[in-house]
């Protein structure tokens, strides 16, 4: 598989066909590994850090594991294509960024990606579409358990799983729920939403992670604590704390829908018009739009539009995507031509 | 500690910032945060909160903080710097202040999840290295250098065992 036939398949995450869809984009786990003999990568040297990402390779490409990956070295990758693996979720920017040898091994329908040489040796990672944080918890831990048959984890009974940040020790375990909360943030309800999550130890991030800003409505909700619970007790945590936001973001969506429609269905069919019409149109635009139309999409106030189209658009309109789709790059001025035109393609044959 | 700004409420903002090269510290509540146009949301990065979380480096001279991983060589002021530690063995050397910055970070300084099906396996062996070592140091001492000899073959025959996975 190479990279860009991502571009024919659209991952399983993106579908919007889990559980609790009409709010929660994906679910997503990830376990953070480092290898005992080897030192964390902060103090690797470069001829370290190559030993490290071969060592890994190997047993990630041949190794008798639950799912069959494939490796790419980041380095023999281009630009482009590494700013596709982060819009697609199968990377961090920082990854993508970073430099000396490092990787990404990555499962037959995406919901599986393996970084070598992040933070940490190993970073794993599951997407689910929807809700499913015991489904996804599942894979990665049948993943872990099969990777420690070939690979001896830094551990230690009283710490854990011993990482580099402190803030990962113990489970390794980051949870997070990407959701779309645009009555939230219509109803300026979205301080509060965010003051209690605080509250109780979540963090919540913008739709690419760490130190993004919030757009087009996505917030990811991720636990803080990785140490003193156990994996399920952190995953029951969540499956408490979750529905609640979907509760009231439904709720507040239903109070829009009944205090103020003709307004609501202004602002669902002006975002349509703009994406149907335009001939320019930036990234930043592109994604408020296309969050005001999901709310209307999944109120039925637009019919006809497939939510994995809808889903889809948001990334298939991202900069790494667009580039690869037109098999060119392109200036920032000439994307935004280009994506307009994408998606006015797009939401035609609807 | 109370907020710098207002001396009412509960300071829960310690923010630290570069000014001319100058470390500066603030403590505000909440509130005067807001209002002195602090993001409370998103504009932290982990080694920030890291940062507001660890205890105050003592002028950098403080013993604690010179101590060095004999395996990695970073100090625990190092470590303060970069937020991130050098290997699974400085989770032994910085053992007691990292015990009051995970107690802060998680409110919990012991492990109860996941443990690897071979780390029984694995801790036998570094068990048994370690009381080999030992061992050898005092053979040598008394120059037994033949069981010396054996002790060395058991302890490299245990070490690849461990060093290859």
């Amino acid at each position: 598989m190479k990279v860009e036939d991502l571009l024919s398949q659209a991952g399983e995450w993106l579908k919007g066909t889990g559980p609790e869809s009409d709010i929660v984009i994906s679910s997503r786990v990830r376990l953070a590994r480092n290898l005992r003999r080897f030192p964390f990568l902060t103090v690797a040297s470069a001829s370290v850090r190559s030993e490290v990402e071969k060592f890994v390779r190997v047993r990630l490409e041949n190794g008798k594991l639950p799912r069959k990956l494939v490796y790419w070295g980041l380095d023999d990758l281009s630009n482009v294509e590494r700013t596709l693996l982060v819009e697609r979720h199968l990377i961090s920017r920082e990854h993508a960024q970073a430099e000396g040898d490092r990787g990404v091994a990555v499962g037959p329908d995406e919901s599986i990606s393996i970084m070598v040489n992040e933070e940490d040796h190993l970073r794993l990672q599951v997407i689910r579409s929807g809700l499913q944080l015991d489904e996804a918890y599942d894979e990665i831990d049948r993943m872990d358990t099969a990777l420690e048959g070939t690979l001896n984890f830094a551990y230690s009974p009283r710490f854990g799983y011993l990482t580099a940040c402190p803030t990962n020790v113990g489970t390794g375990l980051r949870i997070s729920v990407m959701m779309h909360l645009p009555a939230a943030v219509l109803s300026k309800q979205m301080d509060k939403v965010l003051q209690s999550l605080q509250r109780l130890n979540y963090t919540v991030r913008g739709f690419y992670g760490e130190g993004t800003s919030p757009l087009g409505d996505f917030y990811q909700v991720s636990n803080q604590i990785t140490l003193g619970k156990s994996e399920r007790d952190i995953i029951a945590e969540m499956k408490k704390v979750i529905p609640e936001i979907l509760k009231f973001e439904r709720s507040w969506r239903h109070q829009l829908l009944s205090s103020e429609p003709k307004r609501l269905e202004d602002r669902v069919w002006r975002a349509y018009g703009v994406l149907k019409h335009a001939r320019r149109i930036t990234s930043e635009e592109a994604t408020e739009l296309l969050s005001a139309l999901r709310l209307g999409v999944y109120l039925n106030l637009v019919t006809g539009i497939p939510h994995k189209l809808i889903n889809e658009l948001f990334i298939f309109t991202q900069p790494g995507h667009l580039q690869k789709v037109e098999r060119r790059s392109l200036e920032p001025d000439e994307r935004d031509t280009v994506r307009a035109e994408y998606i006015r393609r797009k939401l035609e044959g609807v | 500690m109370n907020c710098e700004k207002c001396h009412k409420n509960h300071a829960t903002y310690h923010l630290t910032a570069k000014e001319n090269g100058v470390m500066k510290e603030a403590h505000l509540c909440e509130e005067c945060a807001r209002q002195a146009g602090v993001n409370l949301k998103f504009n932290f990065t982990i080694g920030e909160l890291l940062g507001t979380l660890m205890e105050p480096a003592k002028g950098g001279t403080s013993k604690a903080n010179q101590v060095r991983c004999p395996e990695c060589g970073i100090s625990y002021s190092e470590f303060k710097t970069k937020a991130r530690l050098g290997c699974a063995n400085d989770y032994e050397v910085f053992r007691t202040e990292l015990l009051r910055l995970l107690e802060k970070i998680h409110g919990s300084t012991s492990h109860a999840g996941k443990t690897p099906q071979t780390v029984d396996a694995q801790v036998r062996i570094e068990n048994e290295l370690m009381r080999l070592k030992r061992d050898l140091e005092s053979v040598v001492k008394s120059e037994d250098f033949e069981k010396a000899a054996q002790i060395r073959d058991r302890i490299r025959s245990l070490e690849t065992e461990l060093n290859k996975k």
